[in-house]
């Protein structure tokens, strides 16, 4: 199964990010962020399925959380960025 | 102990606020620091307590920042609005917490309304010194006197005129409604261990901009850069926060959405004209009149030090002196004699205040 984490700024937007998704019937879990997906050193990160990621950040965005950026793990366990 | 200091902290709290502070002792680690068990339960602690707030005064979760007093929260919130020298428009029943903050800035204070009970004199005089104002801080309830302001209006006039302003809700937010979205404030500060009714050592500080920083230093998050960053909350809270206490806030928090803030309001009501009656009977100065949240301060024949040792060695708790506001007193003309305060909460019943006032009865009427 393929996986999107998507970062956040603060652990609060990540907590709010998760309750909204939560709420909304989304499965994710909240967890720190890979040391390299964070340049500026230290995060949170919502883990989510990749069948759900399109309306999981449809949702963050019209509920004006402001997500950091979008990660893609592949089959072989490789992390990539996406555009989001 | 008949305890009628309410205005100085709920010393009282509902047993879920006991409980949850002992059970953040022994199951939380440091938020937003790590994300093994213990630390990620204590970062969903702190959030449920910005939930809560953010719940009962009408904000986003990541407006609530978590300070360790209303102080706290009000020198953030000045120093983030006030400039040295700039000019800075205040009630006459502001504190310390206040003044003293603006005072150490070099703020060009303006003091606007002092007439107590008396919203017409307030407004009128609040609303000439806006002119030219950079910002305005003003309480929601005096802490001496139990004055509730006109503060939606105050507030619509800050917005008329396009004043920033702070709001401080040390002796309302509990038993008052405080809508900070209606508000349009730039700042709502407030302590948790008053009428929020949870632990010292707690705050919240509601804001309508980032502010800057009081404090710098680590937030758990973006390490490598050393500026503090410019989101909310983090912004404004470098270091450990006091889980045990915020969880116990929000225990507090959650019983006044089960009770009612209106429901308090209306009990602590009831209390308080029974009080003041018997005051009155009873040939003291009492400070009363419209307007007045379940604070009373009076003067009696003898010094007020006195006579609330007096009271104190029957049993009953209250206050004396300035209450940490001169200007207050200064605004009623009792600078010099202080005031013996009587402040109610959620639990005071009738039969405390008649237990008060056998005791009162015992003191010297004024001459």
């Amino acid at each position: 199964m393929r996986f999107y984490f998507i970062t956040f700024r603060s652990v609060t937007y990540a907590q709010q990010g998760e309750r909204l998704l939560k709420g909304s019937g989304f499965r994710c879990a909240l967890q720190r962020t890979p040391r390299w997906m964070e340049e500026q050193g230290c995060g949170y990160a919502l883990k989510i399925r990749a069948a759900e990621i399109e309306p999981a950040t449809a949702l963050l965005a019209q509920r004006q959380i402001p997500i950091r950026r979008v990660y893609l793990q592949s089959k072989d366990g490789q992390l990539e960025e996406v555009p989001t | 102990m008949i305890y009628l200091d309410y205005g100085a902290t709920s010393f009282h709290k509902p047993p879920a606020v006991y409980r949850a502070a002992e059970k953040a002792m022994r199951t939380c680690a440091n938020p937003g620091r790590g994300g093994y068990g213990a630390a990620m339960e204590a970062a969903r602690t702190v959030f449920d307590c910005r939930t809560a707030a953010a719940e009962l005064f009408s904000c986003r979760p990541d407006q609530v920042v978590l300070t360790t007093s209303c102080t706290h929260g009000l020198n953030i919130a000045i120093r983030s609005l006030v400039r040295p020298g700039g000019r800075v428009v205040i009630s006459g029943f502001e504190h310390n917490a206040v003044t003293r903050p603006l005072h150490a800035l070099g703020a060009d204070i303006r003091v606007a309304g002092r007439r107590l009970f008396d919203w017409d004199d307030t407004l009128e005089k609040f609303e000439k010194a806006l002119k030219g104002a950079d910002a305005a801080v003003f309480t929601h309830v005096s802490n001496v006197f139990g004055y509730i302001l006109p503060v939606g209006e105050m507030a619509a006039l800050c917005r008329q005129r396009g004043v920033p302003f702070i709001l401080d809700a040390a002796q309302s937010a509990g038993t008052l409604p405080v809508d900070f979205s209606a508000l349009g404030a730039d700042f709502v500060a407030m302590p948790g261990h008053k009428g929020l009714l949870g632990l010292p050592g707690t705050g919240i500080l509601l804001c309508g901009q980032k502010g800057e920083p009081l404090l710098y230093g680590g937030t758990g998050t973006q390490s490598i850069q050393q500026e503090m960053p410019e989101e909310l909350p983090e912004r404004l809270e470098a270091g450990t926060l006091n889980v045990p206490g915020y969880a116990a806030l929000t225990q507090g928090l959650k019983y006044l959405k089960r009770v009612g803030t209106d429901a308090i309001f209306r009990q602590e009501q009831q209390s308080l004209q029974h009080c003041i009656r018997g005051l009155i009977q009873q040939g003291f100065r009492v400070f009363a009149g419209a307007h007045q949240a379940a604070t009373v301060s009076f003067l009696t024949g003898q010094d007020c030090e006195e006579a609330a040792e007096r009271l104190a060695s029957r049993g009953i708790a209250v206050r004396a002196g300035l209450h940490c506001a001169p200007l207050a007193h200064e605004s009623a003309g009792t600078l010099e004699t202080g005031t013996v305060r009587v402040s109610l909460g959620f639990d005071t019943t009738s039969g405390q205040i008649d237990a008060f006032l056998r005791a009162s009865a015992k003191l010297p009427p004024v001459r």
